[in-house]
């Protein structure tokens, strides 16, 4: 067979391309459990960040939203966590959100994803900002550049004002969500 | 066939330095100046690349005889896809961190010319043994490149380094070295040292 010809060409990259999947299904297999596991992990973390001493964790689906509601030992709900995401200055900003439906607080926040401008936007993950959001109530919040004088007061992050406000409108959209899911607690 | 072992470490000390990938050939650019912020971030990107340039020098400097020329581009590429896709689940399976701070410059190392170039140029021209010492030297001559251009940006752009904080409170990062920017202005310095160097060495 001549080394040019077409059938050797076509028999060449089809040897590749089938040897090259075979070994890509079993790496693939072998990694797969590997990474669901890591993703399960994270997402626990993320939860129990915001979520005050969470033992056990229910996935419930409402309204076409996943919600997790947290118990602790005895089996009683702590609260109720909540994956928003929205546009950020650069990119999705995806974030977990942890409430009280008792007394309508929002217990803590974490910045899951973002790809907000380091040293800048990225600050959003910064204990400072997330502290703004901390033990809030419920409500229509409003983004100062100076130290907040009201509880729905958000102070933006000097030289981030886009992300401050996308994380606050994230926030606000999740709550609406979760109003709604749970009937605002009322 | 006979080997010359002295061929084999002049293959593998040219990725080093007289034909560095990045300050000599200047080829690879992307991950270098994209992925180059932090130290950790440059180091993993230059393991991850040495690796994929290692395994597919060898395997097409075994195969380049039965890889018709007409086709030996795509043949390159599948091979190379393949190491790719391996170190892209890898990565996500034992190290989730490096990977979510590298997101899509991991599949992007396919389209590194780098090594794709070092095929054309080199493995598949030859012999195995002389394959992998291009491989090793350009994947280190890569690696520590990056790690350099890494350390320098987030000892400036943060006050640290592989993480660890080395400038106190005092000290007001500055954040153009961990933006794009930054990487034009560190790279060019250093190719512009790098080149003063060689020059007085001759």
């Amino acid at each position: 067979m001549e080394k040019n010809s077409k059938k050797a060409m076509i028999i060449t990259l089809a040897t590749i391309g089938i040897i090259s999947a075979l070994l890509l299904t079993f790496v693939y297999e072998w990694t797969t459990p590997y990474i669901q596991a890591n993703q399960a992990k994270k997402q626990k973390q993320a939860i129990n960040e915001v979520l005050p001493k969470v033992e056990k964790i229910k996935e419930v689906e409402k309204n076409g939203s996943v919600f997790y509601e947290g118990y602790d030992a005895s089996g009683n709900q702590v609260g109720v966590a909540f994956i928003s995401s929205g546009g950020g200055y650069n990119g999705v900003i995806k974030i977990m959100i942890g409430v009280d439906l008792k007394s309508n607080e929002i217990y803590k926040i974490s910045i899951l994803n973002h790809q907000e401008t380091p040293g800048l936007g990225a600050r959003i993950t910064g204990k400072k900002f997330k502290s703004n959001f901390k033990n809030k109530p419920f409500g229509d919040y409003t983004v100062v550049k100076t130290p907040p004088s009201k509880e729905t007061q958000v102070q933006a992050i000097a030289g981030a004002t886009i992300s401050s406000r996308s994380v606050t409108k994230i926030i606000e959209d999740a709550l609406g969500k979760i109003n709604s899911a749970y009937g605002g607690g009322n | 066939m006979s080997l010359d072992f002295k061929q084999v470490v002049s293959d593998f000390k040219n990725g080093l330095w007289a034909e560095n990938p990045i300050i000599r050939l200047v080829i690879g650019m992307c991950p270098t100046l994209a992925v180059t912020n932090t130290t950790e971030n440059g180091l993993a990107m230059g393991l991850a690349t040495a690796f994929v340039l290692i395994s597919s020098e060898i395997v097409i400097s075994l195969i380049k005889k039965l890889i018709p020329t007409n086709v030996r581009i795509p043949s390159f590429i599948l091979i190379i896809a393949t190491f790719v896709t391996f170190v892209d689940y890898f990565l996500k399976a034992f190290f989730p961190g490096i990977a979510a701070s590298l997101s899509i410059f991991v599949p992007l190392i396919v389209v590194n010319c780098l090594i794709l170039g070092r095929q054309e140029a080199f493995a598949s021209q030859h012999s195995t043994p002389r394959a992998i010492a291009d491989g090793v030297g350009m994947g280190l001559g890569f690696t520590w490149v990056l790690v350099l251009l890494g350390a320098i940006r987030e000892f400036f752009g943060m006050g640290s380094i592989f993480g660890f904080t080395l400038l106190g409170e005092w000290y007001r990062p500055m954040v153009i070295m961990i933006l794009p920017a930054g990487a034009f202005i560190t790279l060019g310095i250093l190719v512009g040292i790098m080149n003063q160097i060689s020059r007085e060495g001759k």
